[in-house]
């Protein structure tokens, strides 16, 4: 990309004064709990995290970056959420969760800087696919691949573990851009009579996806991802058909797929039947102990919440990767949790319309998939703390404990923001 | 506008709207559901709350202390342990444990033992948002320890339930279930865990408190039921029904019929048919005023309705589809088989109410909240929860239950004592598991009672003839005989 | 109220809360700015007429970007170019559309593989009506009021 006059962005840049105010506040009132007190204490955390903002903004504006100002503000809101609640909840993960806040704004400033044109990703298309396919089925290799709580879709290489689904998921998207921007045209028309199918060789996508959906949820017994793979491929599917029908036929497939195997894998009928019956006789405190206990938790939310640090989540298990949700809300009320699905729903209307915005069909694929991503993940996570749905095993973007999922979620927004340059150096500043 | 831009907007649309469901669920669990969710017994949050304060006592209606919390012994995770002072109350008491949350009164009135008692908001607030908490409250039950006693002896290793109520008030002044278990075991950290596996898996169902929650067939006592609507549908209790064991009303009803327990042949008026007992009057009484009335009255008496009283309670039920329909079930409901089911505490609000010409009271375990100096906070008198029949039916069937007790050769005999005119029934309710369960109900002074008393052994020998001595030795002590 | 800990404690909590719905609002606002400058830019419309994409091919014009067009409107692969067609099979100055006495002329500038009005290369000047269609390279386009 052209290097041009440094841009001043002060709208980013007054948002992220209210972050870092925002961060000490939470970690002010999480420590004072803790020690009773207003001690003075080592502010190592929120300060290298404050640093470390400012320098992403300063970044942007010394390469005369074009993009979006808000993307960054938001981003960094969440995280910093996430900083607290790590203290709150497990804070002995709170350097480690600050060291993968600095490799994901590497991962960030990389993916800002690096492809001189969006293009390229277009290009490669099929590299990216079989790149994504091969990280997908690595946890399934023996020696390489590791089962952390009942699911097999961890690797690791020494001691550091990453979730390869993650990676997957932009990766895919990017390969699902590019496809469909090239075969729109074939896939829009319609044939086979009444149905309004496409010519068989397009149909193959549709059908690899479905296996390798069936594989993940089948052998790596990670529910979460199946849905999340699926649920990205028919909102692209939709965003470039505009065909109804496709989607509808997917999400059949997905559901006879769930159903034979809510039929025959034990994990999945847990799964189902923990969420239709959590507070039943034994279930409450075996298969359905987490559930309920969230939901405590939620319960003593009221309004207002029990006030940061003043409640009780850390009774749910492993509550900072799975239930963050629920602990975030218990504290800070239905006003706090509802405020952070605002927070998310504001991030994907801004990925949205950056997505709109875009010169060309394969970046407007791009944006509006990898917003969905965002938008998908909060709600089936959320949907499974407040048990609206079936618990999965899905983070709470930028907020749960855990590093490939950060990393995962920056590179989605430098992506996003290099969407929005693209098309502020095109349609001029909007 | 391109097309891809359109179903852009139509995605955004429909993730908005999903969104907006799931903050819904969301206020729904937080606002909602809050009030319930906290009063869970398995919900951690109350006993966290007291995890480096003491509790508030629960004593009984002559102040003795029942729960205190005592300081634990140093080095212990929680400063204060739960000392429980009588067994025989282990339901109804309840256990306080930080792993297992809290049952009984120990729920119930959970909040008010913890200084955040619902009668005072601003109390709330301050512990709530400030972490400042009132000196715990003492929760007054009305259990008076001489009933509490006798009914405990009464009973003895029998598995089953007896309960004492004061009609006039409601207020309970006796209740045993057995088995029971040690409450102090469950609340303690270093037993809890093995303890509450054990009860939990236990087939008797220790924890389950069999007076509000045990759910049996009435057997015979329900025939007071049967008498009242009968009664109150204008039929003449004087009229002669010929019995003839066995009995069918007609061929359709093929192999089944009503069968007398005493083998009898005869004609009986009512007075004769409560001293005997007899099925084969109460199966036709019942298929002649119909079973549209016989539902209806035992709906009146609370039987498919929890009863509101302080702990947690079942409904139990008419039968299986809530209706009366067909002439088999009518008969066999009338004399309280079918597929009845009704909890010991229902059929002692039923003595009550034929006590109390009619009223029913609104059964409480607690009758007092105290402050920490000892100063009355709120009393709790719920009042009566209504008139189920009229005074002159309760009347009349008082007048048939004493004769139930007292007439030469009544089969509730046992129930009799000296000085204090008595009126009751026994019951023996078949049921599918095991030798019929024994049933009484009763209350004294006949005239102006001021105990009511239901007994149930389970599986018992003799039937509703084992239960009645223990009907009468509950009300001696209530009485001070 | 005595402020003790307990009070300021609670204080800071609400100011967590309150930061968190100040920080929404903001970027709230942000949100609804742009969404109202997408609204306006979707509804203006510019230039005297447009060319609307019919079909096209990864890397051009997206199929249905209506190209607004100017009295004088060059088309090309050039970046230069008013309207740009990025396309291996386009020349870099491939057209020129103008706009002359209330008529739309369209003619060749000079490109390797031509420029085709309606299915037919053109030779010379052309005159264009609402509906015609232009086919450079690949990229086929309608004229559109």
């Amino acid at each position: 990309m052209i290097r041009m006059q440094p841009l001043r962005r002060f709208g980013e840049l007054r948002l992220l004064v209210l972050v870092a105010l925002l961060l000490v506040t939470g970690f002010v009132a999480v420590v004072a709990t803790e020690l009773a007190s207003f001690a003075p204490v080592q502010p190592v955390v929120p300060l290298l995290f404050i640093a470390l903002a400012v320098a992403l903004h300063l970044f942007l504006v010394t390469i005369g970056f074009r993009g979006d100002q808000l993307l960054l503000p938001l981003m960094l809101a969440l995280t910093a959420i996430g900083l607290i609640e790590v203290e709150r909840l497990a804070s002995n993960l709170l350097l480690q969760q600050l060291s993968w806040c600095v490799v994901a704004a590497g991962v960030f400033v990389v993916a800002i800087l690096v492809p001189r044109d969006l293009s390229v990703l277009a290009r490669y298309k099929y590299t990216w696919a079989l790149l994504g396919i091969a990280l997908l089925l690595s946890p399934l290799l023996p020696g390489l691949g590791r089962e952390i709580n009942g699911a097999r879709i961890w690797i690791g290489v020494g001691f550091a573990q990453f979730q390869p689904s993650e990676a997957v998921k932009v990766l895919l998207v990017i390969f699902f851009a590019s496809y469909l921007d090239e075969y729109r045209e074939v896939l829009t028309m319609k044939r086979l009579g009444p149905l309004p199918l496409p010519p068989v060789p397009y149909l193959l996508p549709i059908i690899l996806m479905w296996g390798m959906a069936m594989v993940v949820m089948v052998f790596e017994k990670d529910l979460g991802a199946t849905l999340i793979f699926f649920g990205i491929f028919l909102a692209m599917l939709y965003l470039a058909t505009g065909q109804t029908s496709y989607t509808l036929l997917g999400a059949l497939l997905l559901f006879g797929g769930a159903y034979l195997a809510y039929r025959s894998f034990g994990h999945v009928a847990v799964r189902v039947d923990t969420w239709l019956e959590p507070f039943a006789g034994d279930t409450r405190f075996s298969s359905g102990y987490q559930l309920v206990q969230g939901l405590f938790a939620l319960g003593n939310a009221g309004l207002l919440g029990a006030g940061l640090g003043g409640g009780l989540p850390e009774r749910i298990p492993v509550v900072w990767s799975d239930f963050v949700f629920d602990a975030f809300t218990e504290e800070t009320g239905f006003l706090g949790g509802a405020a952070l699905l605002a927070l998310y729903l504001v991030l994907v209307f801004r990925g949205m319309i950056i997505a709109l915005r875009a010169p060309t069909t394969f970046l407007q694929l791009l944006a509006g998939g990898l917003s969905f991503i965002i938008a998908f993940q909060t709600l089936v996570i959320v949907g499974g703390n407040a048990r609206l749905i079936p618990l999965t095993g899905v983070t709470l973007p930028f907020i749960a404990y855990g590093g490939s999922s950060l990393v995962a979620n920056f590179l989605i927004v430098a992506l996003l923001l290099r969407v929005s340059d693209v098309t502020a150096r095109v349609r001029g500043p909007a | 506008m391109t097309p891809v831009a359109q179903n852009l907007r139509a995605l955004t649309l429909s993730l908005a709207l999903a969104f907006l469901v799931a903050s819904l669920g969301v206020g729904y669990w937080t606002l909602v559901a809050s009030e319930e969710l906290s009063h869970d017994p398995f919900n951690p949050r109350l006993v966290a709350a007291t995890r480096d304060r003491p509790r508030g006592n629960i004593v009984d209606a002559k102040g003795r202390v029942l729960a205190s919390s005592q300081p634990s012994p140093q080095g212990s995770a929680q400063r204060f342990r739960r000392v429980y002072a009588d067994r025989s109350l282990a339901q109804v008491v309840g256990y306080a444990s930080f792993t297992f949350g809290v049952s009984g009164a120990e729920g119930a009135y959970g909040e008010t033992l913890v200084g955040q008692d619902p009668g005072d908001p601003v109390g709330q607030w301050r512990a709530r948002y400030l972490g400042e908490h009132a000196p715990p409250a003492t929760v007054v039950l009305g259990i008076d320890p001489a009933v509490q006693q006798a009914a405990a002896t009464a009973l003895g290793a029998r598995r089953g339930a007896i309960v004492a109520l004061d009609p006039r008030t409601g207020a309970i002044l006796a209740s045993v279930s057995m088995p029971n278990f040690d409450s102090g075991l469950v609340s303690d950290p270093r037993t809890e865990e093995l303890s509450w596996q054990q009860l939990n898996g236990n087939k008797e169902r220790p924890l389950i408190n069999r007076v509000t929650q045990g759910l049996y067939p009435p057997g015979s006592v329900f025939k007071i039921i049967t008498g009242a609507a009968a009664l109150e549908s204008g039929f003449d209790p004087n009229a002669k029904v010929r019995v003839d064991d066995p009995w069918r009303a007609d061929p359709s009803w093929g192999a089944y019929a009503v069968r007398s327990a005493a083998k009898a042949h005869g004609d009986f008026d009512m007075a004769r048919a409560y001293q005997q007992s007899e099925n084969i009057y109460f199966a036709k009484v019942g298929l002649q005023i119909g079973g549209a009335k016989i539902a209806e009255y035992a709906q009146r008496f609370g039987i498919g309705s929890t009863p509101k009283v302080d702990l947690p309670a079942a409904a139990g039920q008419v039968s299986n589809s809530r209706a009366l329909d067909r002439p088999t079930l009518i008969a066999d409901t009338s004399f309280g088989q079918g597929e009845l089911l009704v909890s010991p505490l229902q059929m002692c609000l039923l003595a009550a109410a034929i006590g109390r010409s009619g009223v029913m009271p609104t059964p409480h375990y607690a009758v007092e909240v105290r402050d920490a100096q000892g100063h009355v906070v709120r009393s709790i008198t719920p009042g009566p929860s209504g008139q189920v029949v009229r005074p002159d039916t309760a009347q009349k069937l008082t007048q048939l239950l004493v004769g139930a007790v007292e007439a030469p050769g009544a089969f509730a005999f046992g129930a009799k004592i000296p000085g204090v005119s008595v009126a009751g029934k026994t019951g023996t309710a078949e049921n599918p598991a095991g030798s019929p369960h024994g049933w009484f109900i009763g209350f004294a002074p006949a005239n102006d009672p001021t105990v009511a008393v239901a007994v149930l052994i389970e599986n018992a020998t003799e039937g509703g003839v084992d239960a009645a001595p223990l009907g009468a030795a509950v009300m001696r002590a209530a009485l001070g005989k | 109220m005595e402020v003790t800990f307990a009070v300021l404690l609670w204080g800071v909590r609400i100011a967590f809360l309150v930061l968190l719905y100040l920080f929404l609002i903001r970027a709230f606002a942000a949100l609804w700015r742009a969404m109202r400058v997408e609204e306006a830019v979707a509804a203006k419309p510019t230039g005297l007429a447009f060319l609307v994409v019919q079909k096209s091919h990864s890397g051009g014009p997206r199929s249905g970007a209506r190209l607004p067009l100017r009295a004088l409107t060059s088309i090309g692969r050039d970046a230069g170019n008013d309207v740009v067609v990025n396309d291996d099979a386009a020349s870099s100055k491939h057209a020129l559309v103008s706009f002359r006495d209330g008529e739309w002329w369209v003619e060749d500038a000079g490109s390797t593989n031509g420029t085709v009005v309606n299915g037919t290369r053109i030779t010379a000047a052309e005159r264009l009506h609402y509906g015609d269609e232009i086919l450079i390279g690949r990229v086929a386009m309608r004229l559109e009021q």
